[in-house]
């Protein structure tokens, strides 16, 4: 179980996995030698709203980092999620297909999306975000979302 | 000697604002007011909540379906305050899926989709009933 930083905006409690780095769009990146996990913070996953459907790029799909690699459909959005690394996917999250709101439930751990091989690492992981900077990004546009309200 | 029948008490979600919770109430509306009139019944979220004496009467006294409109699953939660047995719930987002083809869209009125999405979801409801024999005294098992 990893360790989280958490923050409330309003009366919304967010957490963030210790873990793990962070894209600017919200997908954590877990390194696994020289692979990485993926999938949505729990601030993309409850801004978003309940998942309906995912669809995650297949097995063998070439990204770049920015290259479309899922979307998600929510009760309210259409979310398009953009790849935070350069590289092949090796696995996908097979529950996308059959109980997306696995997301939902559990977005730091059953609900990931896929497994990519990274091409480029060193570079693609220097464009990241450590959990306490995502906090901190997050934070703002949490509150930013809030005032919306 | 005819069976006795029973009204089967629909309650569906409140969220005013809410895409799916309108699919929800159409969906209530379509049941109660076109394919089971007779044995039937809406019972609005609200007065439930209101504490309205006939309304927690109607779900305590007979059987009920919940159609909730997301997670926090508001008509099954009072249904069970208010003493009732829900016998089926459903959740608007996992009839969805099964529906994919019919994509809600619209709040004080729904698109094309979202109303055979309510259609949809109202026969299965329909079917429900008759299969389970729910208007029936004695008919139906909880879910």
């Amino acid at each position: 179980m990893p360790e989280y930083l958490e923050t409330t905006v309003d009366k919304f409690i967010f957490r963030v996995a210790a873990d793990r780095v962070y894209s600017g769009e919200g997908l954590w990146v877990l390194a696994e030698g020289g692979n990485v996990r993926i999938g949505l913070s729990d601030y993309l996953q409850q801004r978003s709203g309940d998942v309906a459907f995912a669809e995650v790029k297949p097995v063998g799909a070439t990204l770049s980092a920015g290259d479309e690699v899922a979307t998600i459909e929510t009760i309210k959005v259409n979310v398009v999620l953009p790849s935070p690394v350069t590289g092949k996917v090796v696995e996908v999250n097979p529950s996308m297909a059959t109980a997306p709101e696995t997301v939902n439930q559990d977005p730091y751990g059953q609900g990931w999306l896929a497994v990519i091989e990274a091409e480029a690492w060193d570079r693609d992981q220097a464009g990241l975000l450590s959990p306490q900077a995502y906090l901190e990004v997050m934070r703002r546009e949490a509150e930013e979302e809030v005032k919306k309200l | 000697m005819s069976e006795r029948r029973r009204k089967v008490v629909v309650v569906p979600c409140s969220g005013i604002g809410k895409t799916y919770g309108t699919v929800t109430r159409e969906a209530a509306f379509e049941l109660t007011e076109h394919l089971r009139p007779e044995t039937t019944r809406l019972v609005p979220l609200s007065l439930l909540v209101l504490g309205d004496e006939a309304s927690r009467a109607a779900v305590a006294q007979n059987p009920t379906v919940t159609i909730d409109g997301c997670k926090l699953a508001c008509a099954t939660k009072m249904v069970t305050e208010n003493g009732g047995a829900v016998l089926q719930d459903y959740d608007i987002l996992d009839v969805y899926r099964r529906y994919k083809q019919f994509k809600p869209q619209g709040i004080a009125e729904l698109n094309e989709g979202g109303m055979k999405l309510a259609e949809a979801l109202a026969s299965e409801i329909a079917s429900l009933i008759d299969d389970r024999g729910l208007d029936r005294e004695g008919g139906g098992q909880h879910a």
